[in-house]
């Protein structure tokens, strides 16, 4: 019984940044904007978040920091897709090499060392815990905010057809930027919830493929919030199985490669229809119809 | 050329941030590039090995298909290859061309993977081949630190190929290989295809406008799987240069990104194979003068991958403000 506590505690604390970078997944994708820079955001988060807490010594200025640091990447990708009609992929790609050489560049620069960054002031286990309840509330209240509110209305509408929606006088540029923002802001929760809540530093890589596990996670959970969030439940009970199964002679590589796995079987169909936003990826150009 | 200058300003003023002169910074990262035979010769291996991903990237996007799984497919190849050259006793006319048609299928397989999900069920090529690039690595990873690690090696690598699996090298005392005179020839032969061959014409229909391609009798599900699967063939093969013409053995390391840079290179390149040989050897400068810099001007080698980061979002809107202008242009 004692096993099985520790067991579920540990599937929350692997699954909390998993389920901040799906719900903003979620929300990007809703809006139509495919947004492959979740990876590039857990790091930009991570990173602002430790590194304000060291200049300011107050760990909650740095989560702080890295929320509103992602949302204001998240922006860059909004503008991008919004504004200059760019191809949504391709420009995510640039911003994921971006955030992450840019993370390494920042560890130099502010703590004059390559690698990793040295220990400043974290969240402690309380703080990490809020931010594992935050994660969960945010699933609850995008849920609501999706399907119970106009915004969600108009979300909806931009990624499925943003020509309907402008004409019913839905400004789709403005909702998807802003899509973009709540995006990056929710992934910065998980970054700072990876560097000041899990751990007290930065360190290159420590993201580890979570911004494409959170994708594998949209996917799964067929574009809704609690679909999402359920997957990326799953997704940390197989990251708390491996501690567990550490010794027993399963390859380590065979368990994280299951969301992965997962994601391809749920592109194929196995899980039922996986339907994606129509719009989702396609540039919205007011004229273009 | 704005992009360029806007490029240049961002290194100058990384540079200026890391405490460097960034005319000191530029002078270090040319001398590495360019500055002596050494630094040409490992200038012009990396323009092979970027070159390869990039046409494999190009090919696909040219069908109006996102081949973002490149490096994935490069990490696939270059297994297939280490374990054809390490377990192959036979002459080099043998093992060289065994290993790259292997290195070539493996990475033909792991990107139909994608095509297959895509011309059967609809679904994203982009999440597939993101997905397929980590479980690459993954496979990798397993094998080579497991049941294939070379006994006493130090890294993440299987034991060196018998030296009649080596690719043939192209200047003495160099890492460089024929591969880049592979890559070349490869170039030539894809422009070729897109010119004058049916199947050149339809993939070019099928990314210009898939509505027109299909009621013109294209049977867009078929173009999408071929095309991803000779896409990842190309990024395969390039894999297997560069474990048969530069490492003599595969590693995990093998890649420093490459399939991700290819994107870049192949947008500079403006999707003409032709055109992304010299993009190649640009961003190839950039890559091996990036370590140069590091030394001597105390600039993080990271810099340059922000820049390239730069790059690529700066040419994705190029490539979104005319729209389908690359696809269609020939």
């Amino acid at each position: 019984m004692n096993e099985l506590l520790v067991f579920a505690g540990l599937t929350l604390v692997k699954a909390a940044p998993l389920i901040f970078a799906a719900l903003a997944g979620v929300v990007c994708e809703r809006s139509g904007i495919l947004n492959i820079a979740l990876e590039g955001q857990l790091a930009v988060g991570a990173f602002c978040g430790v590194a304000v807490s060291s200049i300011s010594g107050n760990a909650l200025a740095g989560v702080a920091a890295g929320v509103l640091c992602a949302a204001l990447f998240g922006g860059i990708l909004g503008l991008a897709a919004t504004r200059f009609n760019v191809d949504q992929i391709v420009a995510g790609t640039g911003l994921n090499l971006i955030a992450l050489a840019g993370a390494g560049f920042g560890l130099v620069l502010v703590f004059n060392q390559p690698g990793a960054s040295s220990e400043v002031p974290a969240l402690g286990d309380a703080g990490e815990r809020a931010l594992i309840v935050l994660a969960l509330a945010c699933a609850a209240l995008l849920h609501l905010a999706l399907y119970k509110t106009p915004w969600g209305l108009r979300i909806r509408a931009c990624g499925e057809n943003p020509w309907a929606a402008a004409s019913a006088n839905v400004d789709v540029r403005r909702v998807r930027f802003g899509a973009c923002l709540l995006g990056g802001a929710l992934t910065g929760l998980g970054g700072a919830y990876l560097s000041l809540g899990e751990l007290d530093l930065y360190s290159d890589g420590m993201t580890a493929g979570r911004g494409f596990i959170a994708l594998a996670a949209v996917i799964f959970g067929r574009w809704s919030p609690l679909g999402a969030t359920a997957a990326a439940l799953v997704f940390g009970a197989l990251s708390a199985l491996q501690f567990v199964l550490q010794r027993s002679g399963i390859p380590s590589e065979l368990m994280q490669a299951l969301p992965y796995l997962a994601a391809l079987a749920a592109l194929g169909g196995l899980t039922g229809r996986a339907r994606a936003p129509q719009a989702e990826g396609k540039p919205y150009a007011p004229q273009a119809r | 050329m704005a992009i360029v200058a806007l490029l240049v300003a961002a290194g100058a003023a990384a540079m200026s941030l890391a405490g460097a002169n960034p005319l000191t910074g530029f002078a270090a990262l040319l001398r590495g590039a360019l500055g002596g035979p050494h630094h040409v010769a490992e200038t012009l291996v990396a323009t092979a090995s970027l070159l390869f991903p990039s046409l494999a990237v190009a090919f696909a996007f040219r069908a109006g298909l996102f081949n973002i799984g490149a490096e994935g497919q490069l990490i696939v190849g270059g297994l297939a290859a280490g374990l054809i050259g390490a377990s192959l006793d036979a002459p080099a006319v043998l093992a060289i061309p065994a290993l790259l048609a292997g290195g070539a299928a493996a990475g033909a397989v792991w990107a139909a993977i994608a095509g297959f999900l895509r011309s059967r069920f609809g679904s994203s090529e982009v999440i597939a081949t993101l997905m397929l690039n980590i479980l690459a690595a993954l496979l990798a990873n397993y094998l080579v630190v497991g049941p294939l690690h070379a006994p006493g090696a130090q890294g993440a690598e299987t034991a060196e190929l018998p030296s009649a699996a080596w690719l043939p090298p192209l200047l003495p005392d160099s890492r460089l290989s024929i591969a880049l005179l592979l890559g070349i020839g490869l170039a030539a032969l894809l422009q070729w295809i897109f010119a004058r061959t049916v199947f050149g014409y339809e993939l070019r229909a099928a990314g210009a406008g898939p509505e027109a391609a299909r009621r013109a009798g294209i049977d867009l599900r078929r173009t999408a799987l071929l095309t991803m699967a000779l896409s990842g063939a190309i990024a395969g093969l390039g894999g297997a240069t560069i474990v048969s013409g530069v490492l003599h053995r595969f590693n995990v390391a093998l890649s420093p990104g490459y399939g991700f840079i290819a994107i870049a290179v192949a947008l500079v390149g403006g999707l003409e194979p032709l055109a992304i040989v010299p993009a190649s050897f640009l961003f190839a400068c950039l890559q091996s003068g990036s370590v140069t810099m590091q030394a001597l001007a105390h600039v993080p080698k990271d810099v340059v991958t922000v820049i390239e980061g730069l790059a690529i979002l700066a040419l994705s809107a190029r490539r979104g403000a005319a729209p389908q202008s690359a696809e269609a242009g020939a």
